[in-house]
Parts: structure tokens; C-alpha cells; sequence
């Protein structure tokens, strides 16, 4: 290889390298003062201290806010803040959907990712 | 009621990440194509055509990458990990678009002063870069179709 082509693989490095890390330490410093979906219960200062209820609402966030609306007030979706089923069937919403309603969510979302979105759901009724 | 708050929800964000990522995907197919090609015709006027043209398109691919990357990490609240398919997307989307800066710094300086093995190696990693940009691609895909 020529001594320009080794010069040009150490800048590529560096500059690619730095803007990679840039990105990544930028969306890192982003997420950590990244607001959660505001609660009507008033529950978010509370839920900012769990930090399960937290990462509930960024999975919400990316999620479930097309169609819950952003504070899970509702839009296209229900209001989650008065959500009555149980822990198991609201699993079971999130992974299946509902038919010509709501999307399944099985092959997205992990079980420890719906165990979460449950807790946050229900962080928003207070409970 | 149309609220200026929410212009840029997750929504807003989805529908543009989805339209400026195809370009970035496309150019860095086209670019391996044409470098594959300019690799294999007799060198001369059509080899330096395919070359330029090749370098040409991984520019614009790398740029375009540029909206698209920040778009998704608008997407996602900055989440440059996440969990489930879109972590298998984030998989491919970051070593291919550290790829894609880098073999286009490295060809911006190196031009057309390239060794037979130097060009072979960023061959290797053009074509590298373009399969690590589909399958990305198409976790990207998954995502919105298959949920």
C-alpha cells in the first residue's frame, strides 16, 4: 500500500470514529435529560425516581405514542391512565394486539419490555 | 386542531426517518456496483467513469446518511441502543454508517492514487458496507410492518 493510502486509513479512522462517537455521546447526554410522558395523576415525579417506571416511558415513548398520545391521554388509542385489566391481559394486549385495532407487538418487544411498559402503565394511574 | 408542540412527536419523526433513509441505502448499493464494475473493465475512459461515478454516490450516500441517522435518534428520544428488533437494526445501522463516513474520507483523499491491493481491500469493505446497510435496512422494515 502507498504511504497515501495508510495516511487516508488514519484520517478515515479518526474522523469516522469521532463522529460515531459524537452521535453516540450526544444521544447518550440526550436520553439522560430526556423528559418522560407527563402523567395526570401527577405521578411523574415519582416515576422519574423509579428507575423501571423511567425506562417504561422511554419504550412508550417509542412505542406506544403514535396512538396513546405522547402522555397516554389518548388518541388514536385509549387513555392508559385508567386502565382497569389485569397485569396478564394487558401482557397479553401488548404482545397479540387487538384485531383491526392495535398492533401485536410480540416479534418488536421482548418480555422484560412489556413487563416494563406495564409498570409504567400502571405508574400512571398512581398504583 | 393542528398544535405546534406536537409537529415533531414520534410521528412526525417516523414518516421522515422513513423517507431520507432509502436514498443513503440505495447510493451505497449503486456505489459498490459501480466500483465492482469499474474494478473489472479494461482500465482506461470507462474505468475512471465507473470509478468517479462510484465515488460520486458514496458521497452523497454518506450525506444522506447524515438526516437519516439523526432522524431515527429523534425517533427513538435518542435511545442509540434499544431493545428487541430495533436493537437488531441498531446492530447494522452503526457499524455501516461508520463505514460509510470512513471509506469516504479515506477516498476523498486518496482520489485516484489508489494501489491494485488498496482499491481490492476498499472494495471488500464497499460491499461490506452495502450488506451491512440492507440488513439494517431491513430490521427497519421489520419494524414497521411486521409489529
Amino acid at each position: 500500500m502507498m504511504y497515501i493510502e495508510v495516511k487516508g486509513l488514519i484520517a478515515a479512522l479518526l474522523i469516522s470514529g469521532t463522529v460515531i462517537g459524537g452521535f453516540l455521546g450526544a444521544a447518550r447526554v440526550v436520553q439522560s435529560n430526556i423528559a418522560m410522558p407527563s402523567s395526570k395523576s401527577g405521578v411523574q415525579s415519582s416515576a422519574t425516581k423509579d428507575p423501571k417506571v423511567a425506562a417504561g416511558a422511554k419504550l412508550f415513548a417509542f412505542n406506544c405514542a403514535h396512538c396513546h398520545g405522547v402522555d397516554a391521554t389518548g388518541d388514536e388509542g385509549p387513555d392508559l391512565h385508567k386502565v382497569k385489566k389485569t397485569d396478564e391481559r394487558i401482557k397479553s394486549t401488548i404482545l397479540n394486539g387487538v384485531k383491526g385495532e392495535m398492533p401485536a407487538f410480540g416479534k418488536k418487544l421482548t418480555q422484560d419490555d412489556v413487563a416494563t411498559l406495564v409498570v409504567f402503565i400502571r405508574s400512571l394511574s398512581g398504583k | 386542531m393542528f398544535i405546534a408542540t406536537n409537529f415533531f412527536d414520534a410521528g412526525f419523526w417516523d414518516r421522515v426517518h422513513g423517507g431520507s433513509t432509502h436514498l443513503p441505502i440505495a447510493l451505497a448499493l449503486t456505489s459498490a456496483l459501480l466500483d465492482s464494475v469499474g474494478s473489472i473493465v479494461p482500465s482506461g475512459k470507462f474505468r475512471e467513469s465507473f470509478r468517479f461515478s462510484g465515488y460520486f454516490t458514496l458521497l452523497l450516500a454518506a450525506l444522506g446518511a447524515v438526516p437519516a441517522v439523526i432522524s431515527g435518534l429523534m425517533l427513538t428520544n435518542w435511545d442509540a441502543v434499544g431493545s428487541g428488533v430495533t436493537l437488531l437494526h441498531h446492530y447494522f445501522v452503526w457499524p455501516s454508517f461508520g463505514l460509510l463516513i470512513a471509506l469516504v474520507v479515506w477516498r476523498s483523499i486518496v482520489r485516484h492514487r489508489t494501489s491494485r491491493i488498496g482499491f481490492s481491500i476498499y472494495l471488500v469493505a464497499i460491499l461490506t458496507t452495502a450488506v451491512l446497510i440492507s440488513v439494517a435496512g431491513f430490521w427497519g422494515g421489520e419494524m414497521v410492518l411486521n409489529h
